[in-house]
C-alpha cells in the first residue's frame, strides 16, 4: 500500500506502471468473472435456481451443500481481497472525499448483499435469487467504473 | 487514516466475519466438530462411505489455504499498525499466535494419517483457536475504527 503515501503518483516512475498494471488486471478479472459465473452458477434467475436446487423433470441434481459452501467461501475471499485493493487505489486516485466514500459504500454493501442473499437463497428463501442477481450486477458495474476512473485519473488527471 | 480508507477497512472486516462464518459451516459440514468425526474424515469410515485421505489429497486441500492464510493474516494484522496497539507486546504475541496456530491447523492432518490420533485434538483445537484469535483481532480493529 505504498502508493497511499506518495504525494504525486504521476511523477513516480516506479509506482505508476505498477498501478496501471494492477487496474488493467482488475478490469480483466471483472469481465472474466461474468463469464465464469454465467457458466458455473448462471446469471438469470431460472439458471441459478436450476443450479442450486436442480430440476426433477430434466434429471438435474441440486448443488451439494459442501460444494455450495466451498464456492461461497472462495468467493468471499476473492471478493474481499480485490475490493479492498480497488477501494484503496480508488480512494487515493479519485480523492473527491464525499463522492468516493459514497461510491465505496455502495460497492461494498452491494458485494456483501450479493454474498449474503446467495447464502439465504440456498438455505432459506429461494426467491432472494433476484436480489442476488441485482446486487451482483451492481457491484461488478461499480467496480468496473471505479477501475476505469482510477486508470483515467492516473494517466490523464492534472494532479493526483 | 483517511476516512475513505477507514470505510474500506471496515468493510474488509465485515467480509472477514463472513469468511470465518463460512469456514465454520464448511468445517462442520465436511469434517465435523468432534474428535471422532475428524479421525473418520481423515482415516476413512466404511459405514459413512468416507475414503481414507492420502498425502496428496490433503496437499491439494491445504495448498490454496497456505497462500490464503498467509495473505489474510498479513493483511488483517497489518491494520493493527494503524491503531494504538502497534507498539504493544499484545500485538507481537497475537501475530505469532495466529501464524503458529494457522500452521498447526494446516499440518495436523499429516500427523493423523501417519497414525498419531492425538493430532485430531490438535486439528480441532487449532481450528477453534484460530477462529477465536481472528475474531479477537477483528474486535480490536472494529473498536479502533468505532473510537475514531
Amino acid at each position: 500500500m505504498r502508493f497511499t503515501l506518495i504525494k504525486n503518483l504521476k511523477e513516480d516512475m516506479a509506482m505508476k506502471p505498477l498501478l496501471n498494471g494492477l487496474l488493467v488486471f482488475m478490469l480483466l478479472y471483472f469481465i472474466a468473472d461474468f463469464f465464469v459465473v454465467n457458466a458455473t452458477l448462471g446469471l438469470v434467475s431460472e439458471d441459478i435456481k436450476m443450479t442450486l436446487f436442480g430440476n426433477i423433470d430434466e434429471f438435474i441434481d441440486p448443488m451439494d451443500k459442501s460444494v455450495f459452501l466451498e464456492y461461497l467461501h472462495g468467493q468471499i475471499f476473492f471478493i474481499m481481497m480485490i475490493l479492498l485493493t480497488l477501494s484503496t487505489v480508488y480512494a487515493r486516485l479519485c480523492s473527491i472525499k464525499r463522492y468516493s466514500i459514497i461510491v465505496i459504500n455502495i460497492l461494498m454493501i452491494s458485494a456483501l448483499l450479493s454474498l449474503t442473499t446467495l447464502f439465504i437463497s440456498y438455505f432459506y428463501i429461494p426467491n432472494l435469487v433476484g436480489v442476488y442477481i441485482f446486487s451482483f450486477f451492481i457491484w461488478h458495474i461499480i467496480a468496473f467504473i471505479m477501475a476505469l476512473h482510477s486508470l483515467w485519473n492516473l494517466n490523464f488527471a492534472t494532479s493526483i | 487514516m483517511q476516512q475513505a480508507y477507514r470505510y474500506a477497512v471496515l468493510y474488509f472486516l465485515l467480509f472477514s466475519l463472513l469468511l470465518l462464518g463460512s469456514s465454520l459451516l464448511l468445517f462442520e459440514d465436511k469434517i465435523g466438530l468432534s474428535v471422532t468425526a475428524v479421525l473418520q474424515y481423515y482415516l476413512g469410515n466404511e459405514e459413512k462411505f468416507l475414503v481414507e485421505k492420502s498425502w496428496l489429497t490433503i496437499l491439494k486441500i491445504i495448498l490454496p489455504h497456505i497462500f490464503a492464510f498467509g495473505l489474510f493474516f498479513m493483511v488483517l494484522l497489518h491494520f493493527i499498525l494503524f491503531t494504538k496497539y502497534k507498539k504493544s507486546k499484545q500485538f507481537i504475541k497475537l501475530s505469532y499466535a495466529i501464524f503458529i496456530v494457522g500452521f498447526l491447523e494446516l499440518s495436523s492432518p499429516y500427523f493423523i494419517i501417519i497414525g498419531l490420533d492425538f493430532f485430531a485434538y490438535v486439528k480441532l483445537i487449532s481450528f477453534i483457536l484460530l477462529e477465536l484469535l481472528l475474531l479477537y483481532t477483528l474486535w480490536l480493529l472494529l473498536a479502533s475504527i468505532y473510537k475514531h
